[in-house]
C-alpha cells in the first residue's frame, strides 16, 4: 500500500491545476486582448456638400477613405507592436465654419477619440487649428496655406505644404533661367492669392523680370476677358495667375478664346488637378503650376497612385499636389503611432522633431511649416503633370515654351 | 489703346450684357405685369443651363437644339408654379403691399427650395462642355470665341423678338394693356386668369433659354444663378420696372459699363461699382431712370 | 396717476415700475416663460456636454438674431434683408478691437458701430415701402461687403483679420444667452409700450398712422437701429469662434435669409414664435446634417412656401380652429370633386340613353 501523505500528484489534480493556470494567465491576459482588438477611434469633419466640395473631395476625403482601408487590410494600424482596426468617424461640416468647430468639439470634448484629421481649406483649419492645440490633439494640415497660420505658432499644429515664398521663389528661379524679360500677374482677392502675390513681388526684386501687368479680381468672377486682353497687349513672356481651379479653368479658356499665348502660362490651383486635363484636353499641354510630385517620383508614389486609381476608379485621380501630401501627413501620422502609441503629446513631439521619409520626399517640421520639401513648379507633358523644377526633384525636363492652345 | 481694343473690349460687354438683357427682359415681365419679384429668377436660369448641359452629354444634342426646349420646359413649369402658389396669395391678400411681400417671400423659399434640389441631384462640381470653342477671327482682327459671337446674336434676337411681339400683336398689346391698368385691361376683356400664367411661365422660359445659352460658353455649378438674379434685379432698376426697351438697353449698358470698368481699373471694384449704381438708382429714382410713366 | 400718496407703498412701487406698460395682459406668463428660459441656457454650460453647449449656442443665437428681427420688422412688415449686413459689422468691429479693448467693451462696440450705419442706412431708404426696401436692403448688404474687402485690400493689404486673443468658450456662451435673453426680453416690454404700439400701427397703416401724430421717420428708424444693434452685437460675439474672419463668411448673405425664414415660419407677429422656431430650425438642421444636408435646406424652402400660401402668420398662428378649418376646407373640396365627377357621369349617361332618370 502507499502513503497518502507522499502519493504523488494524482492525473486528475495535475490536469485541474493546469487547467486553473491556463484559465487564470487567459484571464489575466485577457484585457490585453480586448484592447488590442478594439478599434483606434480617428474623427474629422470633411466638406461634401457646398463650395469647399469640389477642392475637399479630390484632395483630401478619398485619401483619409484609402488609408483606413489599406490599414485595416494590413491587420490594423501598428500601435507600438499591437495591430488595432482603424474606425472613422466623419461628418459633412457642410462648408460651413460653424459646423466645423461644433463637431469638433464635440470628437475631441465629449467622445474623447484617439486622434483627429484636419477638415479641407485655410479657413476651417484657422478655426479647428486653436481648437485641437487646446485639446492636445496633433494635427498635420495638407489643404491649410497661409503665413498667418504659421505665425499663431501652435505646437500641435502642422502644414503639410510649402509657403507661399518657396514656391514663388521656385517660380521665379526657373523663369529666370528660361530668360524670361516681363511678367503679367493676376491675383484673386482672397489670402492665398494676396499672399502669394506679395511673395512673388519680393522674388522678383532683383530678378531681372520686370511685372507689368498685377491685376487683382474678386472670388467668383464671370469674366476675365477684359483683362486678359489688357495683358495680351504688353506682350509679357510669362503670366502667372494666382487662381483657384474655377478662375484657373476660366483664364485658361479665355486665353484660349482671345489667342493669348505666352511662352510661359502658370496657373497656380486647379492645374494640379485632373479635371484641368479634362476640360483643357490638348490645351493642356505646357501648362505650369502647383505640383510636387507624381507616380514617377518614387516607388511609393507610384504604389500610392495605383492604390488610389484602383480603389476610386481611373476617373479619379489625386491631384499631384494636395493628394500627395496629405498621404504624407498619413504616412508620418501612421509612422508616429508606431513608434510612440496613441499618447498625443509623444506623438506631436516626434513630429516635430523627426525628419520623415514620405512620398514626396523628406519631410522636417520648423515650428508649423514644413521646410523639408521646398517649392516646386510642374507642368502638363504628353498628359501627365511633371514636376519640372528644381531639377533635383524634376521626373521630367522642362519643356521651354507652350505651344499655341 | 488701339482702336481694335476698343473694340473687341465694347463687344465683350456686350456679349455679357446680352445675357443681362435677357435675364432682365423675363424678370420684368413678371414684376412689371403681375408684381411678383422673382428672387427665385437666377435658378431658373442654372435649371435651364444643367438641363442643357445634360442633353449635351448626355445625348449629344446640340444646344440650339435645346433653346426652344429649355423655354417650353420652362414655361410648363412657371405656369404650374403660378397656379400652384402665386394665384393663391393673389386671391387671399387683402392689398397690392402685401401680395409683394408674400410674393417675395414665396420667391425666396424657391429659390432655396430649387437650388438645394440642384445641389442634391447634380452635387457642387463645376460642369461644362465644348461647343463652338474655336476662335473666330472677325474682318479687322478682332478674334472671339464662336460660342460668345452666338451667345451675343441669339440674345439680341430673341430680346428683339420678344419686344416686336409685345409691340405689334394684339396679344402683346393686351400684355402691355394689363401693365398699365390691370382693371381697365379686365375691363375691355382681357383675360388675367389666363394670361398672368402664362406670362410667368414666359419670364421663366426666357431665364431658362439665358441660361441654356451660357451654359455652352461657361462653365455651370448649381450656384451660379445668385449673381444673375442680382443683376437682373439691378437691369430693371436702371431700365424702369415694366419698361421692356428699357431692361434691354440697361442690360447692355451695364455688361459695356462693367467690361470698360474691369479694363481701365479693377474686376474687384467691378462689384462695388454695380451695387453703387444700382442703390443710387433706386434711392434718386425708384421708377428707374427711362420709365416715362406719370 | 392711479396711485396717490395716501395708498400703501407696494401699491405705489408698482405704479411707479409698470404704469407706463399699457397692457398688461398675459405679461405675467410672458415673464414666467422668460424665466424658465434663463434657467436653461445657465444650466447647459453646468450640465451639458460639449456638444449640448455647441448646439444651444447654436440655437441662442439665432434665437436673438430672429426675435430681435421680428421686434422692427414684424410689427413694421418693413421687410430687411440687412440681418448680414449688421452682423459682419459687429464682427469687423469686434475684430478690428479684440486687442484693446475687454471682452464688454467689443461687444458693446460692434453693437453701437451696427446700429450707427443701421441710422445712416435706414433715414436713407426707409422712405420706400415694400419689395423696394427689401431689395435696397439686400442691395446694401452687398455693397458693404465689397466695400470692406476692397478697403481693407487696398488700406491695409489684407483680406481677413486673425483673432488671436480670443475668451472662453463659456464667456461667448453667456454673451449669446444674455443677448438672447435680452432680446426677447426687449421685445416682451416694448409690444406693450406706446414705441411697440407705434410700429404696429405704422405696419397695419402707415399714412394713419402719421395722420394721429406718430413721428413715424424717427419710430422707424429707432427700431431699425435696435434690430441692427442685437445682429451686430451676436456678431462680434460669434465671430470669435471662427479665429480667423474675411468679409466672405461674416457678410454672408444666408445667414441673413436664415434668419428671415425662421421669423417668417415662427409667426412675425409674436413674441414666441420666432424662438421656438429657430430652435427648432436649429436642431432639425443638426440633425438632418448627418442624413441628408441638402433635404434641411430644401426643407425649410418648401416650409416657407407652405406658410406663405396656408398660415400667413406663421406656425405660433396655428390654433385648434385653423386645423379645423383645414379639415373642413378638405372635406368640402373632396365633396365638391365628388359631386362633380358624379354629375359629369349622369350627363354621359343621359346623352348616351336620351332623356331618363
Amino acid at each position: 500500500m502507499t502513503d497518502p501523505l507522499h502519493h504523488p500528484l494524482p492525473r486528475r489534480r495535475v490536469v485541474q491545476a493546469l487547467a486553473g493556470s491556463a484559465a487564470g494567465v487567459a484571464l489575466a491576459g485577457m484585457p490585453a486582448l480586448v484592447r488590442a482588438n478594439s478599434p483606434v477611434r480617428i474623427g474629422y469633419t470633411m466638406a461634401r456638400t457646398g463650395p469647399w466640395s469640389v477642392g475637399a473631395q479630390v484632395s483630401q476625403e478619398p485619401n483619409y477613405l484609402l488609408w483606413a482601408e489599406q490599414t485595416n487590410a494590413a491587420g490594423g494600424l501598428d500601435v507600438k507592436g499591437t495591430r488595432r482596426p482603424v474606425e472613422l468617424l466623419a461628418s459633412d461640416d457642410q462648408s460651413n465654419l460653424e459646423t466645423c468647430v461644433r463637431t469638433y468639439e464635440k470628437l475631441m470634448g465629449s467622445d474623447k477619440v484617439d486622434l483627429v484629421l484636419p477638415p479641407w481649406g485655410s479657413n476651417a483649419n484657422f478655426a479647428v487649428a486653436p481648437l485641437a492645440n487646446r485639446y492636445g490633439y496633433p494635427f498635420l494640415a495638407p489643404t491649410a496655406l497661409s503665413r498667418r497660420l504659421v505665425e499663431m505658432k501652435l505646437p500641435y499644429f502642422f502644414l503639410l505644404l510649402q509657403q507661399p515664398k518657396p514656391m514663388m521663389e521656385a517660380l521665379v528661379d526657373m523663369l529666370r533661367s528660361q530668360g524670361a524679360k516681363s511678367l503679367a500677374t493676376i491675383y484673386v482677392d482672397d489670402l492665398f492669392g494676396l499672399e502669394n502675390y506679395a511673395a512673388l513681388k519680393v522674388a522678383l526684386q532683383g530678378s531681372g523680370i520686370q511685372l507689368v501687368e498685377d491685376k487683382s479680381y474678386p472670388l467668383g468672377v464671370k469674366d476675365l476677358a477684359p483683362v486678359l486682353r489688357g495683358i495680351k497687349d504688353r506682350n509679357p513672356d510669362a503670366f502667372v495667375g494666382l487662381t483657384y481651379p474655377p478662375d484657373t479653368i476660366l483664364a485658361s479658356r479665355q486665353s484660349k478664346e482671345i489667342g493669348f499665348n505666352p511662352k510661359f502660362f502658370y496657373a497656380s490651383v486647379g492645374t494640379a488637378f485632373q479635371l484641368y486635363r479634362n476640360v483643357m484636353k490638348e490645351g493642356a499641354e505646357g501648362v505650369l503650376g502647383m505640383g510636387s510630385w507624381n507616380g514617377k517620383s518614387s516607388a511609393a508614389a507610384k504604389a500610392y497612385f495605383d492604390a488610389h486609381v484602383k480603389k476610386f476608379g481611373a476617373a479619379k485621380e489625386p491631384d499631384r499636389w494636395a493628394s500627395g501630401h496629405c498621404w504624407a501627413g498619413l504616412e508620418i501620422l501612421s509612422a508616429a503611432v508606431a513608434k510612440v502609441g496613441l499618447d498625443r503629446k509623444a506623438i506631436r513631439d516626434f513630429v516635430a522633431a523627426g525628419t520623415h521619409r514620405t512620398i514626396v520626399g523628406d519631410i522636417r517640421f520648423q515650428g508649423s511649416e514644413n521646410v523639408g520639401v521646398p517649392g516646386t513648379v510642374s507642368q502638363w507633358q504628353k498628359g501627365e503633370f511633371e514636376v519640372v523644377w528644381p531639377k533635383s526633384r524634376a521626373t521630367a525636363a522642362l519643356a521651354p515654351a507652350k505651344p499655341a492652345w | 489703346m488701339t482702336a481694335l481694343a476698343w473694340f473687341e473690349l465694347i463687344v465683350s460687354g456686350l456679349i455679357t450684357g446680352g445675357v443681362y438683357a435677357l435675364v432682365g427682359l423675363g424678370l420684368n415681365l413678371q414684376y412689371g405685369l403681375m408684381r411678383i419679384l422673382n428672387i427665385a429668377h437666377g435658378e431658373f436660369l442654372m435649371l435651364g443651363a444643367f438641363l442643357t448641359w445634360a442633353a449635351a452629354t448626355g445625348w449629344g444634342w446640340s444646344p440650339l437644339l435645346m433653346i426652344p426646349v429649355s423655354f417650353v420646359l420652362l414655361m410648363a413649369l412657371g405656369v404650374a408654379l403660378h397656379r400652384l402658389t402665386f394665384r393663391r396669395i393673389a386671391r387671399t391678400s387683402p392689398d397690392l403691399d402685401v401680395f409683394e411681400a408674400r410674393g417675395l417671400m414665396v420667391s425666396f423659399g424657391l429659390m432655396f427650395l430649387v437650388q438645394n434640389f440642384a445641389h442634391a441631384t447634380w452635387g457642387a462640381d463645376l460642369r461644362g462642355y465644348d461647343y463652338l470653342t474655336e476662335p473666330v477671327v472677325l474682318p479687322g482682327g478682332a478674334q472671339f470665341a464662336g460660342n460668345k459671337l452666338l451667345l451675343l446674336g441669339l440674345s439680341l434676337a430673341i430680346a428683339a423678338l420678344l419686344i416686336v411681339v409685345l409691340r405689334l400683336t394684339l396679344w402683346g398689346k393686351g400684355v402691355r394693356a394689363l401693365m398699365q391698368s390691370p382693371t381697365g385691361a379686365q375691363l375691355v376683356g382681357m383675360d388675367t386668369e389666363r394670361l398672368h400664367p402664362l406670362m410667368f411661365g414666359a419670364g421663366l422660359g426666357l431665364s431658362g433659354v439665358a441660361g441654356c445659352l451660357l451654359s455652352t460658353a461657361y462653365t455651370i455649378t448649381p450656384s451660379m444663378g445668385e449673381p444673375y438674379t442680382v443683376t437682373a434685379l439691378i437691369v430693371i432698376t436702371l431700365g424702369g420696372f415694366g419698361h421692356m426697351g428699357g431692361a434691354l438697353f440697361g442690360g447692355l449698358a451695364l455688361g459695356v459699363v462693367e467690361a470698360l470698368g474691369m479694363h481701365f481699373t479693377n474686376p474687384s471694384l467691378k462689384s462695388l461699382l454695380s451695387y453703387a449704381v444700382f442703390i443710387a438708382a433706386l434711392l434718386c429714382k425708384p421708377d428707374g431712370l427711362f420709365n416715362r410713366r406719370p | 396717476m392711479r396711485v396717490s400718496r395716501s395708498d400703501p407703498w407696494p401699491q405705489r412701487l408698482r405704479e411707479r415700475l409698470t404704469g407706463w406698460l399699457l397692457d398688461t395682459r398675459g405679461m405675467g406668463r410672458d415673464l414666467w416663460v422668460l424665466f424658465a428660459l434663463t434657467g436653461w441656457a445657465l444650466a447647459v454650460p453646468h450640465y451639458g456636454s460639449e456638444f449640448a453647449v455647441s448646439m444651444a449656442l447654436s440655437c441662442l443665437m439665432y434665437v436673438a438674431l430672429s426675435t430681435s428681427w421680428t421686434l422692427f420688422c414684424g410689427s413694421t412688415r418693413y421687410l430687411s434683408l440687412a440681418t448680414s449686413a449688421f452682423f459682419g459689422i459687429g464682427a469687423y468691429a469686434g475684430a478690428l478691437t479684440l486687442e484693446q479693448l475687454d471682452w464688454f467693451g467689443v461687444v458693446a462696440l460692434g453693437a453701437g458701430c451696427a446700429a450707427a450705419v443701421a441710422v445712416v442706412m435706414g433715414s436713407a431708404v426707409l422712405h420706400l415701402r415694400g419689395t423696394y426696401f427689401a431689395v435696397l436692403t439686400f442691395g446694401m448688404t452687398e455693397l458693404i461687403r465689397h466695400a470692406v474687402t476692397y478697403w481693407e485690400k487696398k488700406v491695409t493689404g489684407t483680406v481677413g483679420r486673425v483673432l488671436t486673443a480670443v475668451p472662453e468658450r463659456d464667456t461667448v456662451y453667456l454673451t449669446v444667452a444674455g443677448l438672447a435673453l435680452a432680446a426677447l426680453a426687449v421685445s416682451l416690454v416694448a409690444r406693450r409700450t406706446r414705441f411697440g404700439l407705434a410700429l404696429q400701427g405704422i405696419g397695419a397703416d402707415e399714412q394713419r398712422a402719421m395722420t394721429l401724430g406718430v413721428n413715424t421717420r424717427l419710430v422707424k428708424v429707432l427700431g431699425f437701429a435696435l434690430t441692427a444693434a442685437f445682429a451686430g452685437a451676436v456678431g462680434a460675439a460669434m465671430s470669435v469662434r471662427w479665429t480667423y474672419i474675411d468679409p466672405a463668411t461674416v457678410f454672408n448673405p444666408f445667414i441673413g435669409f436664415q434668419t428671415v425664414l425662421i421669423a417668417l415660419i415662427g409667426g412675425v407677429a409674436t413674441l414666441w414664435g420666432p424662438a421656438i422656431a429657430a430652435i427648432v430650425f436649429s436642431l432639425l438642421a443638426e440633425t438632418l446634417r448627418l442624413q441628408a444636408p441638402q433635404a434641411y435646406l430644401m426643407a425649410l424652402g418648401l416650409l416657407l412656401i407652405l406658410c406663405v400660401l396656408f398660415l400667413p402668420g406663421g406656425l405660433a398662428s396655428m390654433r385648434w380652429a385653423r386645423l379645423r378649418q383645414w379639415r373642413d376646407d378638405l372635406r368640402g373640396w373632396w365633396r365638391e370633386r365628388d359631386d362633380k365627377a358624379r354629375r359629369a357621369a349622369r350627363r354621359a349617361r343621359q346623352a348616351r340613353y336620351g332623356v331618363g332618370p
